[in-house]
């Protein structure tokens, strides 16, 4: 028990993440800054595709906030929100995650940290606390980055519900990463991990769309994650899916556990 | 008392054999030998003692606890060098030490006598060592924190000769101190330099459990013999054979009996010799006396 509560393997990972993190922070830091900042210079094209309904074959696609493109809220949903946060980061921090393990494996690694007392379980829950600090510092780095732009560039924002809105990733981004860690403990190449990693997130934003889209396969987005976040709604009105919010928290813990009876009873052979 | 006790252990990948049927016991403060060719299935029943396969069937005990519901408990007393030491490249000796020592949650005893013994650059980055380099910080991990048992899977690969002496000296010193070492290795003098008992495995089954002496004197000696005679007029027991004008056999019988009967020849040269581990071993492997 003392050694679970000691967190040296998480300590470890955390060390060990430490450049792609600092990397990551500085990346997604700079790209909320630059994607917010570049709202002022498309604002009054998009009002005048929103006056002359130009806005509106794109919502069938994007959803509701295509509609509102050319407020900053809308704005920033789907040029941060949507793409950079929701696929791009969960792409970087998925393909981060699911090399976890197998790359330990690969590189054989294992062999000498497995011969220390630690129970697997223990591994497998260390290795995840231990890319929670990455989440979190990016995910509220891009935050503060995004406060920070606003009040540049003269525009408003409730920063309340950009802030609920961030609390709301964490949920999708660990979600992610526990995804991440249940295929790093399966596959044993890590590469191979990490592109169906990748895959995986580009299916749900496709099911998501897809349900979107077409009403006759609506009940594919239940499939994605992305469908739990409601980012938009967050943004703009405060109002959180508490429903989504459970879901994504029941999917953490139960691919988390799922992770832990697999690795238990894998063989670790070198 | 036993610190190892394996009753009927097997381990199967798929339909592939890795071992079978393993029934042993390492007691406390011997160094076990563990011999066998690559592919025997020293590595399988090592990793299975430890946890890293699970078994097929059978049972295991470290320490009296099970290995399938202990195995954590059973690790903080017992050290492992694998037999492919792979080591985090990125850190540097001394942060892999602290790592390692931080996951052990013991004092680290022993680690200043292993610096004093294997000299590593502690602050170089791992990937910058050498092979030899390694396996010393290996040993060093094993050893630290002087658990009661280290299982070592070719444990010498990579060290000079002088370092290896110096390991040996080393394992003597634990074993005086009571800990029990099992070695497995398929470098047949250093087995029999420092094992006390050894078990030989063939194609993943034990074919041999016993004392290094008694195993030896079971063998009996080997005779070479040369006589001005035609070898051919010398009636040995079957395995007798002639090789380069020497006549050469082993026998298990008294050896007066066999003075006598080389006495009715002129002796020109005469060996007589006890088996070394090695004539054991092959006498396994390829079925020769």
């Amino acid at each position: 028990m003392n050694s679970i509560l000691s967190f040296k393997i998480a300590i470890q990972t955390v060390k060990d993440n430490l450049r792609i993190s600092l990397i990551l922070i500085g990346l997604f830091g700079v790209m909320a800054i630059v994607y917010s900042g570049m709202f002022p210079a498309f604002k009054d094209m998009l009002t005048q595709m929103a006056e002359a309904g130009g806005l509106d074959p794109f919502s069938s696609f994007f959803g509701v906030a295509a509609l509102e493109m050319n407020t900053f809220v809308g704005f920033l949903y789907l040029e941060m929100y949507q793409i950079f946060i929701l696929i791009i980061l969960a792409i970087v921090v998925g393909f981060v995650a699911a090399s976890m393990i197998s790359k330990e494996i690969e590189s054989k690694t294992i062999d000498l940290f497995m011969s220390n007392p630690v129970s697997r379980k223990q591994i497998i829950f260390e290795k995840f606390i231990g890319l929670v600090p990455m989440v979190l510092i990016i995910n509220f780095v891009t935050m503060i980055a995004i406060m920070g732009t606003t009040i540049a560039i003269g525009e408003e924002l409730n920063f309340s519900y950009l802030f609920m809105t961030h609390i709301v990733l964490i949920p999708y981004l660990l979600s992610i990463v526990s995804i991440g860690i249940l295929i790093s403990v399966i596959i044993d190449e890590k590469m191979k991990g990490s592109i169906i990693m990748i895959a995986a997130i580009v299916a749900m934003y496709v099911y998501q769309t897809m349900g979107q889209m077409i009403s006759a396969i609506e009940f594919v987005k239940y499939f994605s994650l992305m469908n739990y976040t409601n980012l938009f709604d967050v943004l703009k009105f405060g109002k959180v899916d508490v429903e989504g919010f459970i879901i994504l928290c029941t999917v953490t813990i139960v691919t988390l556990i799922i992770a832990m009876i697999y690795f238990e009873h894998k063989d670790i052979k070198i | 008392m036993d610190v190892i006790k394996t009753k009927n252990l097997t381990k199967y990948y798929g339909e592939i054999k890795g071992v079978e049927g393993l029934t042993f016991t390492v007691k406390k403060g011997e160094i076990f030998g563990f011999l066998g060719p690559n592919g025997a299935g020293k590595t399988t029943t090592i990793r299975t003692l430890l946890g890293y396969l699970n078994k097929t069937k059978g049972e295991a005990y470290i320490f009296g606890k099970n290995i399938e519901d202990e195995i954590v408990e059973i690790k903080r007393e017992v050290g492992y060098i694998p037999g492919e030491l792979n080591i985090y490249g990125h850190l540097t000796g001394k942060q892999f030490l602290d790592f390692f020592s931080s996951l052990r949650h013991r004092e680290m005893t022993l680690l200043d006598d292993l610096l004093k013994i294997f000299n590593i650059p502690l602050d170089r980055k791992v990937k910058g060592y050498s092979k030899g380099m390694k396996q010393m910080l290996g040993i060093i991990q094993a050893f630290m924190d002087d658990p009661e048992m280290v299982i070592m899977d070719e444990p010498t690969s990579g060290l000079d000769p002088l370092l290896q002496q110096k390991f040996y000296e080393f394992l003597q010193k634990q074993k005086k101190k009571g800990k029990t070492m099992f070695f497995s290795s398929h470098i047949l003098s250093e087995v029999d330099k420092i094992c006390d008992r050894i078990a030989i495995i063939k194609e993943g089954e034990l074919v041999a459990l016993e004392d290094v002496e008694t195993l030896k004197s079971k063998s009996g000696k080997k005779i070479r013999l040369k006589i001005k005679e035609k070898p051919e007029s010398f009636k040995g027991p079957k395995n007798m054979i002639v090789k380069e004008g020497y006549i050469e056999f082993s026998t298990t019988d008294n050896i007066d009996k066999w003075i006598k009967q080389f006495s009715k020849f002129t002796v020109l040269d005469l060996q007589i010799n006890d088996f070394s581990i090695e004539d054991i071993f092959i006498h396994y492997y390829e079925g020769e006396s």
